[in-house]
C-alpha cells in the first residue's frame, strides 16, 4: 500500500521521522553558514560602529520592511499549503505554494531595485567603494551587506525552486493526507530562508 | 494496529487557525521594530531591542510554522545545539577584538588611538610623537 516507503523503513511514520531529522541537520548547517556571516558583522559593526548606523541609515528601510511583510506573508502561504495537503486538497497546496513563489518574486525585485539604487551611488563592496563614508568602515559595510543579502537572496531563488517542483508534484497528486512529508520539509526550507531575513531585517536596515 | 493511534497524531499539527495567530504577531512585531527603528534608542539599547523582537519572531516561525512545539526531542535538540554554536561564533570573535590591545586591530577602527585614525581618516602623516 505504501509504496511511498523506502524498503529500510518499518512504516511511513518512520521514514517521516528520519526523514525530518535530516533536514534539520542540514537546517543547522544553514543556520552556521549565516552565522559567519554574521559574526563578521558583529565584529566589523564592533570596530566601525559609526560607519556602520551611517551607511545603515543610508538604506532604504521601508523596502526592508516591506520585503519582511513579504516573507513572513509568504511563511504563512506555505504553512496553510501544508495544512491543505494533510486535509488532502492537493490542487489548492499547488496554488498556495504559487502564491509564495509570486511573493517570492516581489522580493527578489525589491531587493533588485535596492541593488540598482546601490550601485548608481557607487555603494560596493570592498575597494570599488565610493560612497561618502571616509575610512574602511564604508566599504566593509556594503562587502558584508552584499554578501549576507547575496547568499540569502539565493537562497531564495532556491527556495522558489524547491516550492515550485514540490508544488507541482503535489498538483498532480504525487503526495496526499498521508504522504506528506516532503511538502513538509519544502516548507521547513522556506521558513528557514523566512527566520534569516527576520535576523537580517534589524541588523542591516534598523541598528 | 497500533499505527492508527499514530496516525491523528501526525495531522494534528497542522493548524490554519494557529498559523494565522502567528502570522499576525509576525506582522504586529515586525510594525513595532520597525516604529522603535524611528526613535533613536541611544547606544547598545536599540540593538537590544531590535534583536530581542527579532528572536521572539524567530521563535514563533521555529515553534509553529516548523512545527518544533509538536516534534519530538531529537529534532528540537538538533536546532538547539546550533544556536549554542551561534552564540559562540558571535561572541568569541567579539570579545577576541573587544579587548585586544588597540593597535592589534585596524588602525582606521574606533578603537585605535584617536590621532592615528584622525591621520588616517585625513590622509595626513601621522604626527610625530606626542
Amino acid at each position: 500500500m505504501h509504496s511511498a516507503v523506502a524498503h529500510h523503513f518499518e512504516s511511513l511514520e518512520k521514514q517521516g521521522q528520519a526523514q525530518r531529522l535530516g533536514m534539520w541537520l542540514f537546517l543547522a548547517t544553514e543556520v552556521l553558514l549565516f552565522t559567519a556571516l554574521f559574526a563578521a558583522y558583529g565584529v566589523y559593526r564592533y570596530l566601525y560602529t559609526d560607519a556602520f548606523s551611517q551607511a545603515s541609515r543610508s538604506l532604504e528601510t521601508w523596502m526592508g520592511g516591506v520585503n519582511t511583510f513579504v516573507l513572513v506573508t509568504s511563511s504563512f502561504t506555505v504553512a496553510m499549503g501544508l495544512d491543505a495537503v494533510v486535509k488532502g486538497k492537493n490542487r489548492r497546496t499547488g496554488l498556495l505554494f504559487g502564491l509564495s513563489i509570486l511573493l517570492g518574486c516581489v522580493f527578489m525585485v525589491l531587493k533588485g531595485f535596492e541593488y540598482r539604487h546601490h550601485f548608481l551611488h557607487a555603494e560596493l563592496p570592498g575597494p570599488f567603494y565610493g560612497g561618502p563614508i571616509a575610512g574602511s568602515g564604508g566599504s566593509m559595510f556594503f562587502s558584508l551587506y552584499f554578501l549576507i543579502t547575496g547568499l540569502h537572496a539565493f537562497h531564495v531563488l532556491v527556495g522558489m525552486t524547491v516550492l515550485g517542483v514540490i508544488g507541482a508534484r503535489t498538483w498532480l497528486g504525487r503526495y496526499g493526507a498521508e504522504h506528506h512529508v516532503p511538502v513538509e520539509l519544502a516548507g521547513l526550507y522556506w521558513h528557514l530562508v523566512d527566520l534569516i531575513w527576520i535576523f537580517v531585517f534589524p541588523l542591516i536596515y534598523l541598528i | 494496529m497500533s499505527d492508527h493511534t499514530a496516525a491523528p497524531a501526525t495531522t494534528a499539527h497542522t493548524h490554519a487557525g494557529r498559523y494565522l495567530v502567528v502570522w499576525a504577531a509576525l506582522t504586529a512585531l515586525t510594525a513595532l521594530t520597525w516604529g522603535l527603528s524611528t526613535i533613536h534608542i541611544p547606544g547598545f539599547g536599540g540593538v537590544a531591542v531590535a534583536l530581542a523582537i527579532a528572536t521572539v519572531k524567530g521563535t514563533l516561525v521555529a515553534l509553529f510554522f516548523m512545527h518544533l512545539w509538536d516534534q519530538p526531542g531529537p529534532n528540537r535538540l538538533v536546532l538547539i545545539t546550533s544556536l549554542v554554536f551561534v552564540a559562540l561564533l558571535v561572541t568569541l570573535p567579539l570579545l577576541d577584538n573587544a579587548t585586544r590591545f588597540p593597535l592589534a586591530n585596524p588602525p582606521d577602527a574606533e578603537t585605535a588611538p584617536q590621532r592615528i585614525r584622525d591621520a588616517i581618516l585625513n590622509d595626513a602623516p601621522p604626527p610625530a610623537h606626542p
